[in-house]
C-alpha cells in the first residue's frame, strides 16, 4: 500500500479483527494519519439561545480539530480536487455513523459550485465510508460562507431549500466542517420546521 | 492578443483551465486550428488474460503507474472521470479536461544575445568546455563529470551562448528548486539581452518568450517538443534518476532530434551518452576536503531520550565557540524535529528555507540542522559539515559525496572539517570516501 498523502510505501499493522471481521483498511501511513488531531467532543452551541435557530438541532460531534495537517489536507481534497483523499477518513467515519438511527443528509453544494468542482466533497466522503445517504436539501444561495463574518451569516437569508418530504423521524445532518454554526443551524431548522423529531449533526472538522 | 497566446504557448502542453487568457481567445484559436487539443488522460486497451485491461496514461506527466490514477463520478461531464495524482500539485488532469497545444508556427525570436561574462577558466575547466562545445556543436549528447565546487555552471555559458547565436532554444534543467534559484541571477547577469524565465513551484508569471528558460524538472511536464537543446545539471540529485516520469519528461520537452547533455558529480549507470569528459579538480586547484569517520553508537537512542552524543555536543561547541558556521545533516526529520536544544532547523516542508541558509552565510546563526534536502546548490564560504548516521540508508554515496562537498569551496577556505558519525560503518560510506580520495590522486 502506498499512502495516499505522503505516497511512501507502507505495511498497514495485521489485526486479528482484519483477519475475521471486515474491516475498512487504513490508506494513510500512521505519520502521516498521527498529524490528525481527534476532537471527538460534542460541540457547545449555547451561542444559539435565544435567536430562532434555538432547539433546531439537538446534538452536534465533530471528528477532528483543525491544524496544520488538516490544513493541507483539506487543500489537496477541495482546492486540487484529490478526490480519492476522501478514503483517508473512511474509517473514523464509519464508526461515527455506527448505530446512530435517523437518516443521513449531507449539507448540499449549489449545482453551479458542484460542476466547477467536479464532485461534492461532502456526499464522497459519505460514499468512501459506505454510509448511505439521501439528499433532502437544495442549496439555494450561491454565495461562499466563507467569507463572511458569523453575524452576516446568521442573518441571511435562507441557504437551502427543502426537496423531499421531511417524516416525524431522526435526521442526522453531515458537513465536512464546523465553523460558526450557521450551516448546519440553517438546515436544521428548516428540517424540523418541515416536522423532524430529532436532527443531530455530524462534522468532520471543527473548525 | 494572438502574439501573447503563441509566445506562451510555443512547446508548452497546458492545462485549459490555468491559462491566464480569456476563454474566446482560446475557443477562437480552437477553431482556427491554432491550438491542437489533446485530452488529459489516454486508456490503452491492454489485452490481458481474462478479457480486457485499462492502462491509462497521462498525457502531460506521461505517468503510467495505475495506483496513481484514480476514478470517480465527475459531475462536470457526468461520466466516470479517471485522474492522474502524480501531477496534481500542478493543477489535475483528468479524462475530461484538455490540455492546449500551440500547433502553427513558432515563435521566431530575436538572435541578439550578449555574452557578459569575463571570468577566467582553469585550464582544467577550458578542457572541458570546449570538448562540450563541440559536442553541442556536432549535436551529440555530452555527459560532464565534475566533483563538487569545480565550477559546473561556468563551464556551460559557451556551448549556451554558441546555441542562443544559432537561434536555438536552450533550457537549463535542475532537480531542485534551490538550484534554479541560485542559478538565475548568475545567468541573467551573463546574458543581460536573453530573455530568461526560471520556472519552479510557485514561480511568479513571466512574460514574453524566453530563449532560455531555466527550470526545474518537474516543470519540464509542462513542455512539449520545446528545446533544441538541454542542459540537465545535478543529474545525479533527487528525485530525478528515482523518478522515471522525471526522466522523460525532460526527453519529451526536447525536440526529437536534440540533444541532452548532462552535468553531475556521480552519474549513475543509467546515463548514456556519446560524448563524455571528466572534471576531477577544483576550480581553485585545492584537492576535495576527505571526510573522516568518527563513531557516535547508539546516537539515535540519546537523540530520543533528549539528549545530544558527547562527541556530536563537542563538536559543535567547537565550531560555535569558533565562530566557524556549520551544517549537521540528519537521515530523518523526525529526528531533526526531536533534536535537542534550539539550533535552528530546514527540511523540505519548511517554510524559510532560503531564509535561514542566508543568515547562515551572514554569520547571523552559529549553524543549522538540516535533513539531506541542503546536500547540493549551496556554498557557504568555510562551512564544516557534520553528518550524523551517516550509515543510514538515505545517504547513498552520491549523496555523501554531495554533502562533502559542500566544505572548502572558495579560495580563501579551501579546507574544512567533514566528518561522518556512524554506527557502524556502511559501504556507502567507504565507496563516498575511495570517490573522494581518488579524484584528489588524479
Amino acid at each position: 500500500m502506498n499512502c495516499l498523502i505522503c505516497g511512501t510505501a507502507f505495511q498497514p499493522t495485521p489485526t486479528w479483527r482484519l483477519l475475521f471481521v471486515y474491516e475498512k483498511e487504513s490508506s494513510t501511513c500512521s505519520r502521516c494519519y498521527s498529524k490528525f488531531t481527534k476532537s471527538d467532543a460534542t460541540i457547545e452551541f449555547n451561542d444559539f439561545q435565544g435567536t430562532v435557530y434555538e432547539g433546531a438541532v439537538d446534538a452536534i460531534t465533530a471528528l477532528y480539530s483543525y491544524n496544520e495537517a488538516m490544513k493541507s489536507y483539506l487543500h489537496q481534497y477541495k482546492f486540487l480536487q484529490d478526490v480519492a483523499l476522501a478514503q483517508v477518513f473512511a474509517k473514523t467515519l464509519h464508526e461515527a455513523f455506527e448505530g446512530k438511527e435517523g437518516s443521513v443528509v449531507p449539507i448540499p453544494m449549489h449545482p453551479e459550485k458542484l460542476v466547477k468542482r467536479t464532485f461534492a466533497q461532502v456526499d464522497e466522503l459519505l460514499n468512501s465510508a459506505g454510509i448511505p445517504f439521501q439528499h433532502m436539501l437544495a442549496k439555494t444561495a450561491t454565495s461562499e460562507q466563507g467569507k463572511k463574518t458569523r453575524k452576516e451569516r446568521l442573518e441571511a437569508s435562507p441557504l437551502f431549500e427543502v426537496t423531499a418530504r421531511i417524516e416525524a423521524r431522526n435526521y442526522i445532518l453531515f458537513d465536512d466542517i464546523y465553523t460558526t454554526g450557521a450551516t448546519i443551524h440553517h438546515a436544521a431548522k428548516l428540517l424540523k420546521d418541515a416536522g423532524a423529531t430529532r436532527v443531530d449533526a455530524i462534522t468532520l472538522i471543527k473548525g | 492578443m494572438k502574439e501573447q497566446l503563441q509566445q506562451f504557448l510555443t512547446g508548452r502542453i497546458w492545462l485549459r483551465e490555468h491559462t491566464p487568457f480569456p476563454c474566446e481567445a482560446i475557443d477562437a484559436h480552437i477553431e482556427s486550428g491554432h491550438i491542437h487539443l489533446k485530452p488529459g488522460i489516454q486508456t490503452d486497451e491492454d489485452q490481458a488474460f481474462f478479457g480486457q485491461l485499462k492502462k491509462y496514461v497521462c498525457n502531460r506527466c506521461h505517468n503510467t503507474t495505475q495506483h496513481l490514477f484514480h476514478t470517480f463520478h465527475c459531475a462536470r461531464c457526468n461520466k466516470n472521470c479517471t485522474y492522474c495524482r502524480h501531477c496534481i500539485r500542478m493543477g489535475r488532469v483528468s479524462s475530461c479536461s484538455e490540455l492546449l497545444l500551440w500547433n502553427k508556427e513558432h515563435v521566431s525570436y530575436a538572435n541578439d544575445h550578449e555574452f557578459a561574462w569575463n571570468g577566467q577558466l582553469t585550464p582544467l575547466q577550458q578542457k572541458a568546455s570546449e570538448e562540450l562545445l563541440t559536442s553541442v556543436e556536432q549535436n551529440k549528447s555530452h555527459l560532464l563529470q565534475a566533483v563538487c565546487g569545480a565550477g559546473k555552471t561556468e563551464l556551460l555559458f559557451p556551448s549556451i551562448f554558441q546555441c542562443l547565436k544559432q537561434g536555438k532554444r536552450v533550457c537549463v534543467a535542475a532537480p531542485r528548486t534551490d538550484v534554479i534559484l541560485e542559478l538565475f541571477p548568475r545567468f541573467q547577469k551573463v546574458f543581460p539581452k536573453t530573455t530568461i524565465h526560471a520556472l519552479y513551484g510557485g514561480a511568479p508569471d513571466q512574460e514574453g518568450f524566453a530563449e532560455l528558460i531555466l527550470a526545474t524538472t518537474h516543470q519540464l511536464y509542462r513542455f512539449e517538443q520545446a528545446f533544441d537543446v538541454v542542459f540537465v545539471d545535478e543529474a545525479d540529485a533527487f528525485p530525478y534518476y528515482a523518478d522515471e516520469t522525471l526522466q522523460r519528461a525532460v526527453k519529451k520537452a526536447a525536440k526529437q532530434d536534440a540533444a541532452i547533455h548532462y552535468v553531475t558529480a556521480t552519474p549513475t549507470k543509467t546515463l548514456q551518452t556519446t560524448n563524455q569528459s571528466i572534471l576531477s579538480r577544483r576550480y581553485h586547484g585545492h584537492d576535495l576536503p576527505v571526510p573522516r569517520f568518527d563513531s557516535l553508537w547508539g546516537y539515535a537512542r540519546q537523540l530520543n531520550k533528549g539528549k545530544v552524543p558527547i562527541k556530536l555536543q563537542q563538536w559543535i561547541e567547537e565550531k560555535t565557540n569558533t565562530s566557524t558556521p556549520f551544517l549537521v545533516f540528519l537521515p530523518t526529520i523526525e529526528m531533526l524535529e526531536n533534536f535537542p536544544g534550539d539550533l535552528p532547523r530546514v527540511h523540505a516542508e519548511h517554510p524559510d528555507r532560503k531564509e535561514l541558509v542566508m543568515k547562515l552565510r551572514e554569520k547571523k546563526i552559529p549553524g543549522l540542522l538540516t535533513t539531506t534536502i541542503l546536500e547540493r546548490g549551496i556554498t557557504i564560504e568555510n562551512v564544516h559539515v557534520a553528518v550524523v548516521g551517516a550509515e543510514q540508508k538515505i545517504f547513498t554515496s552520491s549523496a555523501l559525496i554531495q554533502i562533502s562537498g559542500r566544505v572548502g569551496r572558495s579560495f580563501q577556505y579551501p579546507t574544512g572539517d567533514i566528518v561522518f558519525f556512524h554506527h557502524g560503518i556502511s559501504r556507502e560510506m567507504d565507496k563516498a570516501q575511495a570517490a573522494i580520495e581518488g579524484w584528489n590522486r588524479s
